[in-house]
């Protein structure tokens, strides 16, 4: 369910604004660290710091868009490449700077402690509620970009940019919603994963190649797509790192070469 | 065409003398590397966000055997070149279809996937330690060990990947690829197989990034494993860019900047990538086209 966020979020930036954003996993590590930082700030609150730390990764996002990005529109994938990548680069050095470069724990809160009894198996409770939010936060945004005027807007930015801004649209505006939408995705996946997997500064950089590979199975600027294949790779990651830990992550790829190889357009691409 | 060459002979000469010889044997082989991914990137207009893939994986190869079997120096470059001419037949193949941003996140995405192989196959690659103690044995009572030595090997093996890139982009096969990058439409049209085409850049490519992997080994004696990571393959992207990707020269000029750059800042300040990442957002906003393009602003000004 992480990976459909991070690939929606990241398919939707992608999508709109046609770029390569190398700064998506950058954007999931602020998230989990604002989440630190808010709930060592306010007393060790979790909630107020779950809701805060996506929201400053969605103004970062704002930030990058806004002062950066917008300029290089025009320039090509390689600027535009290399611009996410200094910043892939520089955030990472942030968090070593300000928080060291050991990885951080973190545990959930109280109540979300322990594990439920399912019946057949043992759940760790946490776990069972990031799964939960994360598969309501998928929904809520598949809704709002269905159901909703401006998701409608986003939609419509993928398809045919040129068509929405004669439309009268101001596709500024929208891209710069667009990719603090996917930036607000990307934190509160960064947040939610916090408490289970713990923080590190590289943990951007690992996450980015994941998004990037859901991306491209569930086809560019394909929404419903990214969520799918969000899914399918998490299972399939849990699946093997039951029999074989070591190989959990090269399998990631390993499916999607696999998939590439027999769909080149991904698994729902049409382009 | 002449002026560039002798410039460049005096500065092979004369970087030694300028920088430690350890730094510019590093210069000339990021610039191979750059060579490299620039007839992806500058001939064919393939953004290649991968080749740390063919330099690692050949890194990787030729160090084990050299470690293990002892083998050859020239022998090592040839299995480096075929190892990084392979991998990039395997990438490219996957790739060649796609285009745009898609081709990007593709030759990315593969190369997660072989810096993970790597990183987890810990018995072979040392994993996060790299894999250390690859020998530089001597060749023809050459000692390579002594670092002037070496330093004049791999100058030689520069301009000899030099001279070949020279021929390749100068060949037909150069042609066509300028054509598919001006407009792949047409040079389809006209009978062209593109596919075809890019997957010869690629294994070209991979071939030269590859000989450069087995080379930094040797250098360094050990292949971390930041060697095959997406880092490396951005930094070939930006080293490029900053010395003009349209040129031959430019990858030339791009890594001699970038790793005296990197070299000096690294030395300053244990958080350098942060100001590599600063340098990289300057030069995007405000420089772009590289310094080859700079220059030429510069002389137009004089003119």
């Amino acid at each position: 369910m992480l990976y459909a966020l991070m690939g929606l979020g990241l398919s939707l930036v992608t999508g709109v604004l046609n770029i390569p954003n190398f700064a998506h996993g950058a954007l999931f590590a602020v998230g989990a660290y604002v989440l630190v930082a808010l709930s060592g700030f306010i007393g060790g609150n979790f909630w107020i710091a779950l809701l805060g730390a996506p929201l400053a990764a969605a103004f970062l996002g704002f930030l990058i868009e806004y002062l950066g990005i917008r300029r290089l529109y025009a320039a090509g994938h390689d600027y535009q490449l290399l611009f996410t990548f200094g910043l892939a680069l520089i955030v990472p050095e942030v968090i070593i700077l300000v928080w060291g470069p050991v990885g951080i724990s973190y545990l959930p809160p109280p109540i979300l402690r322990g594990g439920v009894d399912l019946g057949f198996t043992f759940y760790p409770k946490y776990r069972l509620f990031v799964m939960l939010a994360a598969g309501l936060l998928v929904l809520m945004t598949w809704l709002f970009l269905e159901r909703t005027r401006y998701g409608a807007i986003m939609r419509a930015g993928i398809e045919n940019k040129e068509m929405v801004s004669l439309l009268g649209i101001d596709v500024h505006k929208l891209f710069t919603a667009a990719f603090a939408l996917g930036a607000y995705l990307a934190g509160i996946a960064g947040a939610l994963t916090a408490p289970i997997r713990g923080l590190n500064p590289q943990m951007g950089g690992d996450m980015l190649g994941i998004a990037f590979v859901v991306v491209a199975l569930g086809g560019l600027g394909n929404l419903l797509g990214a969520i799918a294949a969000g899914l399918l790779i998490g299972i399939a990651q849990a699946v093997v790192a039951a029999y074989w830990t070591e190989a959990s992550t090269v399998v990631i790829f390993a499916v999607m070469a696999a998939v590439l190889l027999i769909r080149p357009q991904g698994l729902f691409g049409i382009r | 065409m002449r002026k560039e060459i002798v410039l460049l002979l005096i500065s092979v000469v004369l970087l030694p003398f300028i920088v430690r010889p350890a730094i510019a044997t590093e210069i000339w082989i990021f610039a191979m590397f750059g060579l490299g991914l620039n007839l992806l990137l500058g001939y064919t207009g393939l953004l290649s966000f991968g080749q740390a893939t063919f330099f690692g994986s050949a890194a990787y190869v030729a160090g084990w055997l050299l470690k293990h079997y002892g083998i050859n120096v020239l022998f090592a470059l040839a299995v480096g070149t075929g190892v990084g001419a392979l991998s990039a037949a395997l990438v490219g193949y996957l790739c060649v279809q796609r285009s745009g941003l898609y081709f990007i996140m593709l030759t990315f995405a593969l190369n997660q996937f072989f810096y993970f192989t790597a990183y987890q196959w810990t018995s072979v690659t040392g994993g996060e330690d790299g894999m250390p103690g690859i020998p530089r044995p001597s060749l023809l009572g050459l000692d390579f060990s002594k670092p002037i030595v070496y330093y004049a090997f791999v100058s030689a093996i520069f301009l000899l990947s030099l001279w070949a890139m020279k021929r390749i982009v100068e060949a037909p096969l150069g042609k066509i690829l300028q054509a598919i990058r001006e407009n792949e439409v047409r040079a389809a049209a006209v009978g062209y197989d593109v596919p075809r085409f890019k997957l010869a850049a690629f294994v070209i490519g991979g071939a030269f990034s590859g000989a450069a992997g087995v080379l930094y080994a040797m250098l360094f004696g050990i292949v971390p494993l930041e060697a095959i990571g997406f880092v490396f393959s951005g930094n070939v992207v930006f080293a490029t860019l900053i010395g003009g990707s349209g040129s031959l020269y430019g990858p030339i000029i791009g890594s001699v900047v970038f790793i005296w750059l990197s070299e000096s800042m690294s030395t300053i300040w244990a958080r350098w990538p942060m100001l590599l990442g600063i340098a990289f957002v300057i030069v995007v906003l405000f420089l772009r086209g590289g310094v080859v393009e700079a220059w030429h602003r510069f002389s137009r000004l004089r003119a």
